[in-house]
């Protein structure tokens, strides 16, 4: 099974909030996510990222793909 | 274990790219309304569930190209929309004053402070004025 990570916009409208999730990439559209491993938080100064690094690992390296943006912030935070 | 990592400056590339995510989505919020339906599948999709291009053109049944186009179309489109009615940097502006009126009633409130009620009674006017 293809899975990816993704950002997912939450929040309410004007106050953006995101979350970094474990998906199924066959299915995008449906929003359901296997399991969420962080938060992104860019309303604060300096923008906040929490990750679960050691979920993020395995879930690397058993084949998830990070999408560009999930990518450069694991990039940014060492993990990758 | 949870680790908190703060980003670095706004310099690089990486918060670029994020800077600018968190840009169009905020353009979504006040004028997204104002696209077409299937523009706004298609822009929801790319920026706030983060699918790729080519994501979206399976989905939607249309070449990537295509999908890029529309894209890049709605950003356009939204950011003329900013460019004219200015509700972002007003919704701004309003937003950072309301946080300092916030800070100087806390002072008020804990130190009694009273010199800070002209600075309320300013910066009120200052929202006033934008409107």
């Amino acid at each position: 099974m293809a899975v990816k990570i993704r950002l997912k916009r939450m929040g309410q409208k004007k106050a953006p909030f995101y979350r970094i999730i474990v998906a199924d990439s066959r299915s995008p559209r449906d929003g359901k996510f296997i399991d969420q491993i962080g938060t992104y938080d860019p309303t604060v100064e300096p923008s906040a990222f929490n990750v679960d690094e050691e979920a993020a690992k395995k879930w690397l390296a058993n084949g998830a793909q990070p999408t560009d943006t999930v990518n450069k912030l694991f990039k940014n935070a060492g993990i990758l | 274990m949870t680790s908190q990592i703060i980003l670095k400056n706004q310099d690089n590339k990486i918060s670029k790219k994020l800077d600018q995510i968190v840009e169009l989505s905020l353009l979504y919020d006040f004028y997204g309304a104002l696209l077409k339906d299937h523009q706004r599948e298609i822009y929801e999709d790319y920026i706030l569930n983060d699918l790729s291009l080519s994501e979206i053109a399976s989905v939607q049944d249309i070449s990537r190209q295509g999908v890029y186009d529309i894209i890049k179309r709605c950003s356009k489109q939204l950011i003329d929309y900013e460019k004219k009615l200015q509700l972002i940097e007003k919704f701004n502006n309003t937003k950072d004053r309301i946080n300092q009126i916030n800070v100087l009633a806390k002072d008020i409130k804990e130190h009694g402070n009273l010199e800070d009620i002209d600075q309320i009674e300013k910066i009120s006017y200052q929202i006033l004025d934008e409107f």
